[in-house]
């Protein structure tokens, strides 16, 4: 006799299970995500010539391209990202999109910089875990049937957040608000609108069944195509040809910055994946706190400024370390995650992708008839081409003369090495890194 | 039963990406960003 008392069955209690251990994979390639989003700036901090915002956005996103490129075919091979593409060609059309998206996004940040100040801009830009949190619920059924414990524990989280991000964007902040602060107010909230949306294709990407490495891969032709676009369109191909030239020295450290924080959003991603957008960004957007940690132990930047500064500091730290307490012990329960399969599966019926693969893809797993990946003499020759220009860049780097803490660098780049080395330890063994 | 279960099944993967609200919400926002980046420069 059969009844709703009985105890689950071993495919019922070992899926608990399995969802259990994704839930807890995609939180820590939240937090390792943030670790490496926010030290993709200390690179950035070695160039001090005057070289234009634009100009050092160009430079980092070609050293996001060759990272985005190489690192899937070191990883899984890009035979992986050919079969992914295959079964669900029209995700491209989203990854190019969402590139698209953060290019525009990250060149309003620039101008909203300049116009009110890091200190103002960051809060309104930093509102995109909201917005992120929106469309998850509105169009991918997050959220759903989550109870209101874990709605206080995801919304209350990401304000908590966003109020430690404005006390620290007001610490860090060097500059005054330039003038024009009506027009850097719209290109904050514009950046943050921006990246906000960009979570859709992310989400719809994974509810699908696609593999992060090979959404990025295309992400980045959308990404280096526009901020290429926008670069040439707003500085012109010859003055900015010859700010490139005179930028050589430095190119080497913008391209570091670019190719850490592929690491990072590659966290970003397998996050997004398993936790969804609602919790995945809110958690890797601890990043400003990683990125004030470089600056005040290694790069020495709240030197000399009053106790209160430190005091803003400590109270934004905890605030962000509260906040994402909150949204990491927020973790989707099984009703929610029932909700989640429907909006996979109403993504599979309409581009008619293989529902088994849609499943397997979202737990984690290879499809069964899917080949097990391996990498080509194409792949080593990309990821060798890649290391090169890395190399011929390391050449005609310039060692900046600047006073730099090494005891805290070798300490936090530690912890860096150590959180992606048990992430993808972990991404590895569960998931083969799909 | 393919129409039941799916009523875009007989239509081109071009069709289904164009009446697909997930497509038009980050166009849309898209071009908002790239007109207020011109009002902007």
């Amino acid at each position: 006799m059969t009844s709703a008392a009985q105890p689950p069955s071993s495919a019922e209690a070992q899926g608990r299970s399995r969802s259990k251990t994704l839930q807890l994979l995609g939180i820590l390639s939240g937090f390792t995500a943030g670790a490496w989003l926010g030290a993709a700036e200390a690179p950035t901090k070695l160039v001090s010539i005057g070289i234009s915002p634009m100009a050092i956005s160009l430079i980092m996103v070609i050293g996001v391209f060759l990272a985005r490129w190489s690192l899937p075919a070191l990883i899984l091979g890009t035979s992986s990202v050919r079969a992914d593409v295959r079964r669900a060609p029209h995700l491209m059309i989203w990854a190019v999109l969402a590139g698209c998206l953060w290019a525009v996004a990250n060149t309003l940040t620039i101008l909203a910089i300049r116009d009110i100040g890091l200190s103002i801009a960051f809060p309104l830009w930093n509102s995109n875990s909201l917005l992120g949190i929106f469309w998850g619920f509105l169009f991918f059924n997050e959220l759903r049937q989550a109870g209101w414990r874990r709605w206080t524990g995801v919304l209350g989280g990401a304000l908590v957040m966003c109020a430690g991000a404005t006390l620290l964007a007001i610490a860090s902040s060097t500059q005054g608000p330039a003038g024009h602060s009506l027009r850097g107010v719209w290109a904050a909230l514009g950046a943050g609108v921006l990246w906000g949306t960009m979570y859709i294709p992310y989400r719809k990407a994974y509810l699908t069944g696609m593999n992060p490495l090979s959404f990025v891969t295309f992400f980045t032709f959308g990404e280096v195509g526009m901020m290429s676009a926008l670069a040439v369109g707003y500085t012109g191909l010859t003055p900015l040809w010859q700010e490139l030239l005179g930028a050589r020295g430095v190119i080497f450290w913008l391209m570091l910055g670019g190719f850490i924080w592929v690491i990072g959003d590659l966290f970003q991603q397998y996050a997004a994946k398993y936790v969804g957008i609602s919790r995945g960004i809110p958690l890797s957007n601890s990043n400003q706190l990683w990125g004030l940690l470089w600056g005040i132990f290694v790069f020495g930047e709240l030197h000399g400024r009053p106790s209160s500064t430190y005091l803003q500091v400590v109270g934004g730290s905890l605030l962000m370390m509260l906040g994402v307490a909150a949204v990491a012990f927020s973790s989707a329960s099984g009703e929610e995650q029932a909700r989640w399969k429907e909006a996979a599966a109403r993504e599979a019926r309409r581009y008619g992708v293989a529902r088994d693969y849609v499943e397997a893809r979202l737990d984690g797993r290879r499809a069964a008839d899917e080949s097990v990946y391996s990498r080509s003499v194409w792949d080593w020759l990309l990821v060798a081409a890649a290391s090169g220009i890395f190399v011929v860049f390391a050449g005609m780097a310039r060692v900046p003369r600047m006073g730099l803490h090494a005891g805290p660098a070798a300490l936090l780049a530690t912890a860096l090495l150590l959180l992606l080395a048990i992430s993808a330890f972990a991404l590895w063994r569960t998931t083969r890194f799909n | 039963m393919a129409t039941m279960d799916n009523p875009k099944a007989n239509s081109s993967r071009p069709d289904r990406v164009l009446t697909d609200v997930h497509f038009w919400v980050p166009v849309a926002v898209l071009l908002a960003g790239l007109l207020l980046l011109s009002f902007m420069h």
